[in-house]
């Protein structure tokens, strides 16, 4: 049939997070107030009419089977069709392989089985780490009038060396691809590309007969002669959450109304899980500015630049200023609180202080009481 | 398969003393509190209390009303045998009627009470406030053995006359029932939620629906029709907060109860959730200029303004120099810059202009009586710069309404 197949790639790689991925793999951190980082793709997926997605998922994945349940917040909870979960049960068994997915081409190798059932003609692949609003039906209609063979999504925005950069010839082409070189140029990859799903099975029969487990090295460099790959260039706003760095600048620059704009723009909403939350509460002493603020929270402190998960307490005369409150937290009476991340359920005794850096954020792992 | 216990919510009143709010919808789907709507209360406590099974009969504006209670799944109603059930008026073989009243919602529903064979049939109302475990009141109406259970607060004495008051004995049996009495003897005042045997109201509706003299109501003829016919009919007492919000002066002290604390109704209580369907929205921001005191705030709302015990729903705007203060703002009004909104109730989706003034407090007001709480329809547009004076009522095309 007709349309897109949406694939999530969440499988445990190694990333900068530190505490926040104690628990869970990188997809499933909470982000901008309400969300896990995944609601990001899997909303792009859903409003660009894709009603099957499947999810690669490996390592600390309890967190995101959770979050995910059965799909219902994204409208994929189908009887035909929907979000499907592709856990590794059957990984280890499988080559030489040890622990972790050594890139997407072996995660796809795992699931060759479903990727056979998938009943429509294209596949959208897409990273559960990336904070994107993007409208996918645009790319696959260019794909398609392109006539290439995969299209990849990427942004002239330049990020890290370690990233994936194209060079394109001026119809668009994908020339080159190259990773850790010492000064980026070209265009950075957003890990997004559109196939049919018959060359996807062509490819990952390819890769795994070739050892190649990469999408990178497999396909975009050792093939880049053989197939049409061509870039898409987005230009509106993209997010890796990559490092905790990252993670907090991120989540700051969402106080800027121009990013806020990009990401939740109302032709494409952003589903998170839905919650039973009542309204936030800011009592008469309370003091709430320049913040993001999600449902449930009850503030009797003052509080600027943060951005509030559901349901977090500010007692009175707490302060609280350029920090991350996962849901749950609580911040006791005259605590003083800078540049901290608090993940969920963390309590910050009363007159504590806790400071972090602008540059160096404290991050305070789940449960923690300090 | 046979239940225990089913629900019938009451939920087709027009509301006609919340004027230019109900123009378009039914009572119960007015926004309350931020994230609600009325009639998650009553869905609420149903889910709370274990009832799986509810009828909900509508007839006045049904459409927003249906649309939001759609297949239950907010108040996890969406069940494989139950859940929620919307009961409009229907055309038969004999002919086609309104709800004539009440009891006659209930009576034209039978088919569907007996569809489930319940022992007991929770008669709710869709306009209150409140969080009462139902089970409870089972619990109290099967101990018993009555055929009745009411449930009954105590009201003070100086408005016990505003209510239908029930004297009772010793044992909280009730012996008589007065409608609005000029002299209460006693001040326990029904509430509106009942819970009675099935067969026997079955029964009563049966021959109340014969008496060509009935009105067909609950509180005027069932009621009491059967004390007269001596029926165990039992008190139970309820000492929580409720409040029926069927005019706008008790819609918007219900929203300001909220943010009082100690008035009994916690908007933050975890114990007792309320539920509801809510719109996909990002979290609020509030600006770096923004002042919030003493306010509920829902998601998906931009605050650059100051808002001072008020309570903002979801998707609402207020603009730089703009001032809301005592004030219930409903989903996806917008409130322009340096516009000042104070006393007022303002419709889901109303745009204020720069610079208007709606409604005034009443130390700013002469004539305490020309003071009221200015209230604005659905979609209604204040101008730029415009003076919406206290105690006005505006709907969408700015026809003036006045309290009758």
């Amino acid at each position: 049939m007709k349309g897109m197949h949406g694939i999530i790639f969440s499988y445990e790689k190694p990333t900068g997070l530190r505490e926040l991925t104690d628990h869970r793999v990188h997809g499933s951190v909470p982000f901008a107030g309400d969300y896990r980082v995944v609601d990001f793709m899997l909303s792009n997926m859903v409003n660009a009419g894709v009603t099957d997605v499947g999810v690669i998922m490996h390592g600390k994945c309890q967190s995101m089977l959770d979050h995910l349940g059965t799909g219902k917040s994204w409208d994929l909870s189908r009887k035909n069709g929907g979000l499907t979960l592709l856990p590794a049960f059957a990984y280890a068994e499988r080559r030489e392989s040890v622990g972790q997915f050594r890139g997407k081409m072996e995660a796809l190798g795992c699931v060759k089985e479903y990727l056979e059932h998938i009943r429509q003609d294209h596949v959208v692949l897409g990273d559960s780490d990336l904070v994107i609003n993007i409208p996918l039906q645009d790319v696959l209609r260019d794909h398609l009038a392109s006539g290439a063979d995969l299209t990849a999504v990427c942004t002239a925005q330049l990020g890290d060396s370690a990233d994936t950069y194209f060079k394109l010839d001026e119809t668009g082409r994908i020339i080159d691809t190259v990773r850790d070189i010492h000064t980026p140029e070209g265009y950075r990859c957003l890990n997004i590309f559109i196939l049919s799903k018959e060359l996807l099975l062509h490819l990952v029969e390819d890769c795994v007969a070739h050892n190649q487990y990469s999408l990178r090295g497999g396909v975009l460099q050792r093939l880049g002669d053989q197939l049409h790959i061509r870039a898409w260039i987005w230009e509106g706003y993209a997010a890796r959450i990559d490092t905790i760095q990252a993670y907090f600048e991120r989540s700051m620059e969402l106080l800027r109304p121009e990013i806020r704009t990009q990401l939740f723009c109302p032709e494409r909403p952003i589903f998170g899980k839905e919650n039973d939350a009542p309204s936030s509460y800011v009592d008469p002493d309370g003091q709430c500015v320049n913040t993001l603020m999600a449902d449930g929270c009850d503030i009797r402190g003052s509080v600027k630049n943060c951005v509030l998960f559901r349901g977090v307490q500010i007692e009175p005369g707490a302060s609280v200023e350029n920090c991350i409150l996962c849901k749950g937290t609580v911040v006791k009476k005259n605590a003083i609180v800078r540049n901290v991340i608090t993940d969920k359920y963390v309590t910050i005794r009363e007159n504590g202080t806790l400071m972090g850096h602008a540059t160096y954020p404290l991050v305070i792992a789940r449960g923690a009481e300090v | 398969m046979k239940k225990e216990c089913v629900a019938m919510l009451l939920a087709g009143g027009q509301g006609s003393r919340l004027y230019v709010l109900t123009g378009d919808m039914a009572k119960p789907a007015v926004p309350f509190g931020g994230k609600f709507r009325i009639i998650d209360f009553p869905l609420s406590n149903c889910t709370n209390s274990g009832i799986d099974t509810v009828g909900v009969l509508t007839q006045y504006r049904p459409l927003e009303l249906n649309s939001y209670i759609g297949n239950g799944q907010p108040w996890e109603l969406d069940r494989m045998d139950g859940g929620v059930h919307i009961l409009p008026p229907y055309q038969s073989a004999t002919g086609a009627t309104w709800y004539k009243g009440t009891a006659n919602a209930i009576y034209q529903n039978i088919g569907f009470v007996d569809m489930y064979d319940p022992e007991y049939v929770a008669v709710l109302s869709g306009d209150h406030i409140y969080k009462m475990d139902y089970s409870d009141m089972l619990r109290r109406h099967k101990d018993s053995g009555a055929a009745c259970t009411i449930s009954v607060m105590e009201v003070p004495w100086s408005e016990a006359s505003r209510f239908g008051i029930m004297n009772v004995d010793g044992e909280d049996n009730i012996t008589e029932f007065a409608e609005k009495p000029k002299e209460p003897k006693s001040n326990l005042a029904s509430m509106g939620i009942y819970i009675f045997t099935w067969q026997k109201l079955r029964q009563y509706l049966i021959d109340d629906e014969a008496d060509p003299n009935s009105q067909n109501d609950f509180g005027k003829n069932i009621i009491p029709k059967m004390l007269q016919s001596g029926e165990k009919m039992v008190a139970y007492r309820f000492d929580g907060y409720w409040k029926d919000v069927g005019t706008l002066d008790s819609l918007w002290d219900a929203n300001m109860d909220m943010l009082l604390p100690g008035s009994g109704l916690n908007l933050l209580d975890k114990k007792w959730p309320i539920y509801g369907r809510t719109p996909v929205c990002p979290p609020t921001f509030v600006g770096p200029r923004a002042d919030v005191g003493n306010s509920a705030v829902a998601k998906g709302c931009t605050i650059n303004g100051e808002v001072k015990t008020s309570v903002l729903s979801t998707e609402t705007y207020v603009g730089q120099g703009a001032a809301v203060t005592y004030s219930v703002v409903m989903p996806g009004a917008v409130i322009e810059d340096g516009a000042q909104v104070s006393y007022a109730i303002i419709g889901e989706k109303c745009r204020i202009g720069r610079g208007a003034v709606v409604g005034a407090p009443p130390e700013n007001t002469a004539d305490p009586e020309q003071w009221g709480i200015t209230v604005l329809g659905p979609g209604t547009v204040v101008k730029p710069g415009e003076k919406v004076a206290p105690k006005t009522m505006l709907d969408k095309s700015h026809n003036e309404e006045v309290e009758a």
